[in-house]
């Protein structure tokens, strides 16, 4: 039976955990209010270390709170990250998305600073500024770094923020085991999708979507093991699903995947969350990971990358390039399948006016696959870090 | 027909068909040990990557599964110009380069944007009078595809 305006309004039958007011996913205030207290205090991947392979290498990075970042490798081998700006005029100082130069030089009035971030030049400095303002003065903005878990770079805008370690704890005890060999990025491309955030890390956090994917539904969700993947939940909003063994030649045109990974067993799969946007995903032959930059309360970007083992073979690599793309490419069957799903999303709650109430993360399943637990815990973090329910995000509680 | 105008009209053939959803006709005019890729290079991590790499068995198998899979309903319209026919006369193949765009239109409302640009490097068998795609590569340009898509371009 269709309910009416009041019943629709009214807050679902759960408890106050088991759903969330949609506000959270459209309000400008909540999400410049998670730009300053999430994602300018937590721990965020910046790209991989096999991006940076020699002495003066860099990358850029948007940063999920807002600043641009270059990331360099120092001819001392060390990976460092700074705000991507010319502290004299403001000027972005590296235009291109990677390259190598031994100092980053301002394109505008010809600043120059070395791969450690010290001031090396400024034009015509004495003339100009005297003894009242040198290259001592004039250092980059340097950024926290470090290089771990999978030889990805992480990067924390919080100069004060506990290190990594502490912030991960035990979350990717379960992957850990299967990164300890180096690895390298293959695949990367970007999706900017009209939606929130959290309406993509909620997709990366409950599988009870495979209804969405043919694709998963034949190869997992109608073959043995599929319900007794459980999610576990860890300390600052992470959680893990557990493996089962994925039966890829139920899929026509697909068969058993040619090469595996270091000690995961044939069809396995692991995904590991990380609040408030990261997602490792070593499914079989391939590692894929999700980074996600939000641009506005319904706008996203997020970049994907695909990694392989550094020692692969061509032929491996190549069969490792060929499972990536049949499913997480941008021409796979299941990426645009959840990109489809999160842009509807996005659609329907696009802002409050939209007439969306309440989502819903009621499912429990004793936290096996269809279980919600997993958004259920990142809201849970996420409302200790606001200081507000998810559930009631206005309402003074927290 | 001459042999620059029947690659022409081969690889014009080949994506009226694929933006009518003929995959049987499209398949029909490609030779059986022909392969398609779709690849790009990524500035990011300054590799080129192949994003969708199918031989006519696969690409087969692709068009059959397409009304199992969630996808996107917009219309492509793919805009081609062949830029380039390389044929010796006597040669029994001939590589053609066109340039590719790709047009998405909603079906709600039916707004048009540009979807992808890039350029098609074809291989095409002779014989017969005939012309058979033996190898396609799409280049793409744009690496931005939004929500991307479940049919090659």
């Amino acid at each position: 039976m269709p309910r009416s305006s009041r019943q629709w309004d009214e807050p679902p039958s759960f408890p106050s955990t088991h759903f969330v007011d949609t506000r959270v996913y459209t309000d400008p205030t909540l999400f410049r209010d998670e730009q300053v207290n999430i994602f300018a205090k937590t721990w965020i991947i910046a790209c991989h270390e096999s991006e940076l392979p020699s002495p003066f290498d860099y990358r850029t990075f948007r940063h999920p709170a807002g600043p641009e970042l270059v990331v360099l490798r120092g001819d001392d081998g060390a990976v460092r990250s700074f705000y991507n700006i010319c502290p004299h005029r403001g000027n972005v100082l590296v235009h291109e998305p990677a390259g190598n130069a031994h100092k980053l030089l301002c394109i505008f009035h010809g600043w120059s600073f070395d791969c450690q971030g010290n001031c090396a030049g400024i034009t015509r400095g004495k003339e100009g500024y005297q003894e009242r303002f040198g290259t001592t003065d004039a250092g980059l903005r340097g950024v926290r770094t470090e290089v771990g878990y999978g030889g990805f770079v992480w990067v924390n805008m919080d100069d004060d923020a506990p290190p990594l370690r502490a912030f991960i704890g035990d979350a990717l005890e379960l992957i850990e085991p299967h990164i300890q060999e180096p690895l390298e990025v293959f695949h990367f491309h970007k999706v900017v999708v009209n939606t929130n955030f959290k309406l993509w890390h909620d997709t990366n956090s409950e599988f009870y979507h495979d209804y969405m994917h043919y694709f998963n539904r034949v190869t997992g969700m109608l073959q043995p093991g599929y319900f007794d993947r459980k999610y576990k939940p860890y300390p600052n909003g992470h959680a893990s699903v557990g493996s089962m063994q994925v039966r890829y030649d139920k899929y026509d045109g697909s068969q058993e995947r040619r090469v595996g990974w270091p000690g995961l067993a044939p069809g396995g799969w692991i995904l590991i969350d990380l609040f408030p946007g990261m997602t490792y995903n070593l499914r079989t032959s391939v590692i894929r990971l999700d980074t996600i930059i939000p641009l506005s309360p319904n706008q996203t970007l997020i970049e994907f990358r695909g990694l392989g083992l550094k020692s692969d073979t061509p032929e491996q690599r190549a069969s490792r390039v060929r499972d990536h793309n049949s499913i997480w490419g941008p021409f796979g069957r299941n990426l645009h399948e959840d990109l489809l799903g999160v842009r509807g999303q996005g659609s329907a709650m696009r802002d409050a006016t939209t007439g969306s109430r309440w989502v819903l993360h009621g499912r429990e399943e004793d936290s096996s696959i269809h279980d919600e637990v997993g958004m259920r815990h990142y809201y849970a973090e996420w409302s200790r870090r606001m200081g507000r329910l998810a559930s009631d995000p206005f309402s003074g509680a927290a | 027909m001459n042999r620059r105008a029947l690659v022409e009209e081969t690889i014009y053939a080949s994506l009226l068909r694929l933006d009518a959803h003929d995959f049987a006709g499209f398949l029909d005019i490609c030779d059986p040990e022909f392969r398609y890729t779709i690849g790009a290079h990524s500035p990011e991590i300054r590799q080129d990557m192949t994003w969708l790499d199918h031989d006519k068995a696969g690409l087969r198998t692709l068009f059959e599964n397409l009304p199992r899979h969630k996808s996107d309903r917009a219309l492509l319209s793919r805009h081609a110009t062949v830029y380039s026919v390389f044929s010796p006369p006597d040669a029994a193949e001939a590589k053609a380069v066109t340039a590719l765009q790709v047009f998405r239109t909603t079906l709600d409302g039916g707004e048009t944007q540009l979807f992808a640009v890039g350029k098609i490097h074809d291989l095409l068998r002779l014989a017969d009078g005939q012309a058979r795609l033996l190898r396609r590569d799409v280049k793409l340009t744009t690496r931005l595809l939004g929500i991307g898509s479940h049919i090659p371009f």
